[in-house]
């Protein structure tokens, strides 16, 4: 049994064996000086640690060692010492510098927040998704559009939006209602008839061939028409787009309320979540299926039902419950570097197919991850989201051969953060490729070098343990999950399309 | 990062150490001090407003370090096999026992200048090992020598390191290892 320096530095390194940590603390009961000593070497190794510079000059960094770069404490007290000098020399020094070539800049001027039976005629949009000035044809269904600058405004299919800027659009045809708060006081809406100028209210607008019509439901609203003159149109009165025209009464049941669409969303909602949970129970009929977590547990549970019909259940570690992609749908938060669900997979598969519902709140670490194997060799996988955007499904290599980093091009942008996803990946040694899918969607094919068997076993979703004690790289998910499965057989493009509906 | 964020940030600069301290006596597991810190950090932040910074931060910083301490402690050790576990929890116990109150800030303060003072191959040794990460096994091998004789030269680096900041903490003297 080696000497007490030796278990001692064992247990700093984190190396101690099971026999060693119970001799070592036998040891501590019997000599009570060396307690003592073990806590002076623990700090002492603490603070030899945190001298390590952030970078020792004329030493090369192997590029093995860079996935392995660590967000420190100095790193972001680095950065806040960096931020708060920065704002305490002058927020107007700050303000006159140009913006950095690498932020992030955005186009877009709303955000689709919700939709019912939304049926497009111009490029499919689900809700999450941020809107660029552009124009919008929805063929049925009620859409849920918020401005940037605050207003609220549904719009019912058959219809036509233009947006022009965060507090300006254009409805060329079809029925919406607006709701401006305060803050949004001046948004305008023009129709081929005229501007429609809010003063803080809540109005509808029906816009046809032959006219358009504004129902004041709260507020105030100024009606603006060429060679007329400005009309106030209040509360409780409505008014045709013509000239000469003279003030009717509002006529609110004719559009579309927010009530209705919580009402129509919360149905949708549940039918969709019933559909959902009749494919979900159907999916262990397949024997190829090793894990399968629908997130369904009870929200006190700290573990995950594997239900599968085989195989363990998942323990979660950190994360928390929240809301998944419907009401009834519950999904686990992941946002400490902390929180995990551990589990345990195949540990060897000749093929293999995961896929997962995930929304991304944005990528945080270098590597962000979403199944990571323990540890990083000997055919261990790690299907993660890299910093700039690329899904990466990596495979270590076996004794002998170089790790092979499995890409898509860069998919995750800020536009498609905050919005649920169906992500699936698929290792073919037949065909000799991996295969990346995105909503059902094919993202990339990459040619395998090595199509040897994988060996996930033990893993975590949405981080990362790599067997050290000590430096251990953090590479949480910063994002919300509320499906995931496996299978040790290769699932086809119509059976993942399938799965993302 | 607006004004009262940059403060906060600036608060917290100034006690980081103070923080990491705390974290040693409550969480005694190799490498759990850097996310503790890092941790407190950004949960402090988080909170920022909730705080009255014009006063001694001290207080609060230890009690959401104990706590956070505590919390990923429990998380990290019941990952382990039993008789790790209860190793872990001897150990903590002994931590917590001690009298002394956490010197960490005054120590590593110390420590950066006994650094210099150490003979060269125990300098390089401490390179190898806490800055470029590289394990005991491939020192040894490295050097041609025993793992086990690896460990016990690590262990007399860190004891002589010791030896010079309670010289220079007690003495007031030039730090020498």
């Amino acid at each position: 049994m080696p000497d007490a320096d030796t278990l001692i530095q064992h247990y700093l390194e984190g190396t101690l064996t099971d026999s060693e940590a119970e001799e070592l603390h036998t040891l501590l009961q019997n000599e009570p000086q060396l307690g003592s000593k073990l806590l002076q070497h623990f700090e002492m190794d603490a603070m030899l640690r945190a001298t390590k510079p952030l970078a020792v000059p004329g030493k090369v960094i192997q590029p093995a060692l860079v996935p392995r770069r660590r967000f420190t404490f100095a790193t972001v007290t680095t950065v806040a010492a960096m931020a708060a000098c920065l704002a305490l020399a002058g927020t107007w020094l700050v303000l006159s510098l140009p913006r950095p070539a690498t932020e992030d800049t955005t186009a877009s001027v709303a955000v689709l927040t919700r939709g019912v039976n939304l049926e497009w005629e111009s490029a499919a949009i689900a809700p999450g998704t941020p809107l660029s000035p552009g124009l919008l044809k929805l063929k049925s269904g009620i859409a849920q559009i918020e401005f940037y600058q605050g207003a609220r405004v549904l719009i019912e299919g058959p219809a036509e939006l233009q947006l022009i800027s965060s507090g300006e659009a254009t409805c060329t045809r079809g029925k919406l209602s607006a709701n401006v708060p305060p803050q949004a006081k001046g948004f305008r809406i023009n129709t081929p008839k005229g501007t429609i100028v809010d003063l803080g209210t809540e109005f509808g607008l029906d816009v046809s061939d032959a006219s358009a019509e504004v129902h004041v439901f709260k507020g105030e609203v100024e009606l603006h028409q060429a060679a007329e003159s400005m009309k106030s149109l209040k509360e409780g009165q409505a008014m045709a787009f013509a000239a000469k025209a003279q003030p009717l009464a509002a006529n609110a049941s004719s559009f579309a309320s927010l009530n209705e669409i919580n009402a129509r969303t919360a149905l949708s909602d549940r039918s969709q979540f019933e559909r959902w949970q009749a494919q979900s129970a159907l999916l262990k009929n397949d024997p190829a299926l090793k894990l399968h977590f629908d997130f369904q547990d009870d929200e006190s549970a700290r573990s995950l039902s594997n239900r599968a019909a085989q195989g363990e259940d998942g323990s979660i570690v950190g994360a928390s419950w929240t809301t998944g992609r419907w009401q009834e749908k519950r999904a686990l938060d992941f946002r400490n570097v902390s929180d995990r669900v551990r589990l345990s997979a195949p540990t060897e598969a000749k093929a293999l197919t995961m896929a997962m519902w995930v929304r991304i709140n944005g990528l945080d670490r270098y590597f962000n991850s979403l199944f990571m194997s323990e540890g990083w060799n000997d055919r261990k996988i790690h299907w993660q989201i890299v910093r700039d955007g690329k899904i990466r499904f990596g495979i270590a290599g076996a004794a002998g051969h170089g790790h092979q980093d499995c890409d898509t091009e860069l998919f995750f942008t800020p536009e498609r953060f905050g919005r649920w996803m169906h992500l699936a990946v698929v290792f073919d040694p037949q065909a000799k490729e991996v295969r990346h899918y995105a909503n059902g969607t094919l993202l990339a094919k990459i040619r395998l070098k090595d199509p040897s068997p994988l060996k996930p076993g033990i893993a975590e979703l949405g981080n990362w343990n790599d067997r050290r004690t000590t430096n251990v790289a953090i590479r949480h998910l910063s994002g919300t999950m509320d499906e995931f499965a496996l299978w040790d057989r290769v699932l086809s493009e119509a059976e993942i399309e399938a799965m993302s509906r | 990062m607006n004004i009262a964020e940059t403060h906060a940030a600036q608060v917290f600069l100034a006690h980081h150490d103070f923080v990491k301290g705390v974290a040693l006596k409550y969480a005694p597991w190799p490498g759990l001090m850097e996310d503790i810190t890092q941790q407190v950090f950004l949960e402090f932040m988080a909170k920022e407003s909730k705080w009255d910074l014009s006063s001694d931060a001290r207080p609060l910083l230890a009690t959401m370090t104990r706590h956070i301490a505590m919390r990923l402690w429990r998380e990290r050790t019941r990952q382990q096999p039993d008789v790790v576990q209860k190793l872990a929890d001897h150990i903590r116990l002994l931590a917590e026992e001690r009298e002394t109150p956490p010197r960490y800030e005054d120590e590593v303060r110390v420590l950066r200048t006994c650094l210099q003072k150490l003979p060269q191959k125990s300098r390089e040794l401490v390179e190898l090992y806490y800055y470029d990460d590289v394990g005991t096994p491939q020192i040894a091998e490295q050097i041609q020598m025993k793992a086990d004789t690896v460990c016990r030269a690590l262990s007399r680096v860190r004891e002589k390191l010791r030896e010079c900041i309670e010289q220079n903490l007690n003495q007031g003297g030039h730090a020498h290892a």
